[in-house]
C-alpha cells in the first residue's frame, strides 16, 4: 500500500467515524434512540402534555449526571422544589444526599425572581438579562454540565413580546452551550399528536438544537405514554415513537408498535 | 390426584436461555400443561422469572399452583386482567404487577424488563399466558408484531420466553408468524386421554 | 348586636369623662380636655408642628402599656429622643412602620440590584438552592395596625403618624373601612384615638369621609408673616360642643412642647 492510498483511507475514516462528544443521559433507551446521548452544549426541549413524564425524565437526566459526578442544577417553576423533591423520592433511582451534598441543586424560580425583585407580572428586557445573567452564573460558578428548567413555558409566560422569547432562550441557550452544560427545557403543550406544536409558544423550537416529544397515544380508552426525538443537532438519531414506562428505576424505552403508534379515531388528548 | 406431563421435562432439558417455546395446549389441558412447564423451569433448572397473566388473574393462577403444593413466591406474575375488574386489585400478594389492560402491550413488555432488572436470579424465564387471551383484545397485525418484538427483545437479553397458545382459538396470522418466530414447539393442543 | 362592654368603677372614677391633649392650655381652651371615647383626625402642613402634638397626645399615657404610638416616619431613636427631651414616659408602646418598611422591602430591593448588578457569588448560590419559599413580601400593614389597636383595652391612648403611609399604599376606601372600625371601637372602649394625615395630595372625597367619621377635627397650618412662621391649629369640629371650635396659634417652647398663645372664636 502507497502513502497516497493511506492518506485516502484516513481520510474516508475520518469522515465516517467523526462524533460529537457526547453527553450519556443514562435513561434507560434514550441513549440507544441518540445513538450515545446528546450532543454536548444542547439545548433540548422537551415537550409533553401533562403526565407524559416530563419532570422524571428531567429528573433522572440529572440524578444519571449526578452518579457520574457532574454538578446538576433544576429550576422549577411549576411546583415548588418541596413538592418536587418529595415527588421524585418514590423513584429508586434518587438519593436525597445529592441534594444534600450540593451535587443536585434544586431552585425555586419563585424564590430567584423574588431575589432579582422579578416580582411583577410580566419582563422586560432588562429583567429577561437579569435571568439569563443569574441562571449563567449559577451554571458557571458551580460547574454546572447538566442542566434543567421546568417549565420553560411558565418562564415565557412572563415575557410578552415573541421576539423576547426568542431572544431569551437563544441567549441563554448559547451561553449555557459556551459553558458547556447541557440543558432540557421542558415545555407543556396541550396535544403531542398530528398538526401539534412542539412549544407553547412556537418560538422554542426553532431556537432549540433538539426537541423530544412526550406524549400519550389513545388505545381502546387507554393512555399509553410515548416520546419521540423530533430533531436533534449533531447526531443521528431514531425518529420512531417510543413507548415509555415510569418504573422506580426511571424511565423505560421500547419502540412502540407500528400498528398501534397512531391515538384510535381522531381523538386528541387534551387538544 | 394431579398428574404432571413429564415429557415437556424432558423437551425443556433441551433447549438453550435464548430459546423461544410455543406451548400449545387445550381448553381442558391448559393448566396442567402450565405446571408441567412452570415446574421443571422452577425446580429443575432453578430458574427465576415473570409469569404475565392475560387469561385469568394472577391471584387464581397462584392458588393453583397452591393446591398442588408448589410455592411461586420468587415468581413475579404481571396480572393483565384484574385491573378491569373493580376491586380486582386489592390483593395481599407481594409479587403481583398490574398493567391496566391487555391492549397495553408495549407496558406489558417493559414491565416484564423492570422486573428481570431487579431480579436476582441468574437465569430468568418469561412465561406469557396467553396468545389467545391477549387476540380478545388486540388486532392481528399488532398482536403478530408485539409477539415478533416480544421474542426477539428476550432471546437478545438470553431470557428463556415460553408461550403459552390455545391454537384453534388463535387468529391465522397470529398463529403463523409464532411458528415461525418461535425456535421450540411443546404442542399439547390435543387433549391426550390416558 | 352591639357588644356591652362593662367598665371598671375604679376605672371611671380614675380615668374620668376626659382626658388630656397633653397641652394643658388646649385642655382649658377645649373646656376639660377631650371627651373619652372621642377620634381625632388632625389635617396636617409641612412644619406646621403637628409631628410633635401627635407625640404630646401620647405623653398623658395614664396606662402605659394601654398607650400605643403608631409613627409611619420615624426611627426609634428619634422618637426617644423626643421624649426625652421633654420629659415624657418612656415605657408607652411604640411601633415604627416606616423603620419595618425600610428594613423589609427597601433593604431586599437594594439586595436585588446588587444581585442583578453583580451577580451571585458562591455563598448566595449556596442559600439560594436552599431557599424553598419565597419570604412573605407583601406585610398588609393596614390589617396588622387595625388589629393591634382594636386589641387594646378600656381607656386605651393611641395615636398614628400617619394615615399617609397606608393612603399611598393601599386602596383608600379601605383604608377608610378600617378607620370606621377604630373609630367604633374607640367609642366602644372609651379611648382616645387621633389620626394625623397630611392635607397635600389628599383627595376632598377622602377628606370629607374621615372628618365625618372623626369626632373632632384639627387642623394644623403654618404661614409666614414678614420673616416669620405663625403655626396654628384650627379644631373645626368637635361633636356635640361647637363651642370648642376654635383656631389657635401656638408656638413651640423647649419647656412645654406645643404652647396655644392667642385664640379666636370661630363659631
Amino acid at each position: 500500500m502507497n502513502s497516497v492510498e493511506l492518506g485516502e483511507t484516513i481520510a474516508v475514516q475520518a469522515a465516517s467515524t467523526y462524533s460529537r462528544d457526547r453527553c450519556v443521559t443514562g435513561i434507560h433507551g434514550l441513549d440507544e434512540i441518540l445513538r450515545g446521548g446528546i450532543p454536548y452544549g444542547s439545548t433540548v426541549l422537551a415537550s409533553g402534555t401533562c403526565g407524559s413524564g416530563k419532570t422524571t425524565l428531567g429528573m433522572e437526566f440529572l440524578v444519571r449526571g449526578a452518579l457520574a459526578g457532574e454538578a446538576c442544577a433544576h429550576f422549577t417553576a411549576t411546583e415548588p422544589s418541596v413538592k418536587l423533591l418529595e415527588n421524585i423520592r418514590q423513584y429508586a433511582f434518587f438519593d436525597m444526599n445529592m441534594v444534600d451534598t450540593g451535587l443536585i441543586n434544586v431552585f425555586d424560580m419563585d424564590v430567584l425572581y423574588s431575589w432579582l425583585g422579578l416580582d411583577k407580572s410580566t419582563f422586560d428586557l432588562d429583567d429577561v438579562h437579569a435571568l439569563i445573567k443569574s441562571i449563567t452564573d449559577i451554571v458557571n460558578t458551580i460547574g454546572v454540565t447538566r442542566l434543567v428548567i421546568d417549565s420553560v413555558t411558565t418562564l415565557c409566560y412572563k415575557i410578552k413580546s415573541e421576539q423576547l422569547i426568542r431572544d431569551f432562550l437563544f441567549t441563554l441557550g448559547k451561553k449555557l452551550a459556551t459553558l458547556g452544560c447541557t440543558t432540557i427545557l421542558i415545555s407543556e403543550i396541550t396535544s403531542a399528536t398530528e398538526n401539534a406544536h412542539w412549544s407553547s409558544f412556537g418560538v422554542e423550537e426553532a431556537i432549540a438544537d433538539g426537541i423530544v416529544v412526550m406524549g400519550d397515544v389513545e388505545r381502546m380508552g387507554h393512555l399509553l405514554r410515548f416520546l419521540q426525538v423530533v430533531k436533534m443537532r449533531g447526531t443521528s438519531h431514531s425518529r420512531a415513537k417510543h413507548a415509555i414506562e415510569l418504573t422506580p428505576l426511571g424511565v423505560m424505552l421500547t419502540p412502540m408498535l407500528k400498528w398501534g403508534a397512531q391515538s384510535d379515531k381522531t381523538t386528541k388528548w387534551g387538544a | 390426584m394431579f398428574e404432571l406431563d413429564q415429557r415437556i421435562a424432558e423437551q425443556l432439558s433441551t433447549i438453550s436461555l435464548n430459546s423461544s417455546v410455543q406451548v400449545r395446549c387445550g381448553n381442558s389441558n391448559a393448566f396442567m400443561v402450565t405446571a408441567s412447564t412452570m415446574l421443571p423451569l422452577m425446580q429443575m433448572f432453578e430458574m427465576g422469572g415473570v409469569y404475565i397473566s392475560a387469561s385469568r388473574g394472577a391471584v387464581e393462577i397462584i392458588q393453583a399452583f397452591e393446591s398442588i403444593g408448589v410455592d411461586v413466591s420468587n415468581i413475579q406474575f404481571i396480572d393483565l386482567v384484574s385491573s378491569g375488574i373493580l376491586g380486582g386489585t386489592d390483593v395481599t400478594y407481594p409479587n403481583i404487577h398490574f398493567v391496566d389492560s391487555p391492549i397495553m402491550l408495549e407496558s406489558v413488555l417493559l414491565r416484564t424488563l423492570y422486573i428481570l432488572r431487579t431480579t436476582t436470579t441468574q437465569r430468568n424465564f418469561v412465561f406469557l399466558d396467553s396468545v389467545n387471551a391477549l387476540a380478545i383484545y388486540n388486532e392481528d397485525r399488532m398482536l403478530a408484531e408485539y409477539l415478533h418484538t416480544f421474542i426477539n427483545t428476550f432471546r437478545q437479553r438470553e431470557v428463556l420466553s415460553v408461550i403459552l397458545n390455545v391454537p384453534d382459538q388463535t387468529p391465522p396470522l397470529v398463529l403463523s408468524n409464532l411458528d415461525l418466530y418461535c425456535t421450540d414447539l411443546v404442542d399439547r393442543g390435543q387433549v391426550v386421554i390416558h | 348586636m352591639r357588644k356591652n362592654i362593662t367598665f371598671d368603677k375604679e376605672d371611671e372614677d380614675f380615668f374620668g369623662q376626659v382626658g388630656s391633649f397633653g397641652v394643658p392650655k388646649f385642655d382649658n381652651e377645649m373646656h376639660g380636655g377631650v371627651p373619652r371615647g372621642f377620634t381625632m383626625v388632625a389635617f396636617t402642613e409641612t412644619g406646621s408642628g403637628a409631628e410633635l402634638f401627635a407625640k404630646q397626645f401620647i405623653s398623658p399615657a395614664e396606662e402605659s402599656e394601654n398607650t400605643l404610638y403608631i409613627s409611619t416616619n420615624e426611627a426609634q431613636p428619634e422618637i426617644v429622643r423626643v421624649f426625652k427631651k421633654y420629659n415624657w414616659p418612656l415605657d408607652i408602646n411604640v411601633r415604627t412602620i416606616g423603620e419595618e418598611y425600610n428594613a423589609n422591602v427597601l433593604e431586599r430591593e437594594l439586595l436585588a440590584s446588587r444581585y442583578r448588578l453583580e451577580g451571585f457569588r458562591l455563598e448566595d448560590i449556596q442559600r439560594l438552592a436552599q431557599t424553598r419559599f419565597v419570604e412573605d413580601s407583601t406585610q398588609d400593614y393596614l390589617t396588622e395596625v387595625t388589629n393591634e389597636i382594636m386589641a387594646l383595652g378600656p381607656y386605651f391612648r393611641a395615636g398614628i403618624d400617619s394615615l399617609d403611609f397606608f393612603l399611598q399604599r393601599d386602596d383608600p376606601g379601605r383604608v377608610v373601612a378600617m378607620i370606621r372600625m377604630l373609630q367604633a371601637h374607640t367609642q366602644m372602649y372609651r379611648g382616645l384615638l387621633l389620626i394625623m394625615v397630611s392635607v397635600n395630595g389628599l383627595s376632598a372625597s377622602i377628606r370629607q369621609e374621615l372628618s365625618s367619621i372623626a369626632d373632632m377635627v384639627l387642623t394644623f397650618g403654618v404661614r409666614t408673616i414678614g420673616s416669620d412662621f405663625e403655626t396654628s391649629m384650627i379644631v373645626s369640629k368637635f361633636r356635640n360642643a361647637p363651642e370648642n371650635l376654635k383656631m389657635l396659634v401656638f408656638r413651640v417652647t423647649p419647656e412645654e412642647g406645643i404652647t396655644p398663645e392667642t385664640v379666636e372664636r370661630i363659631a
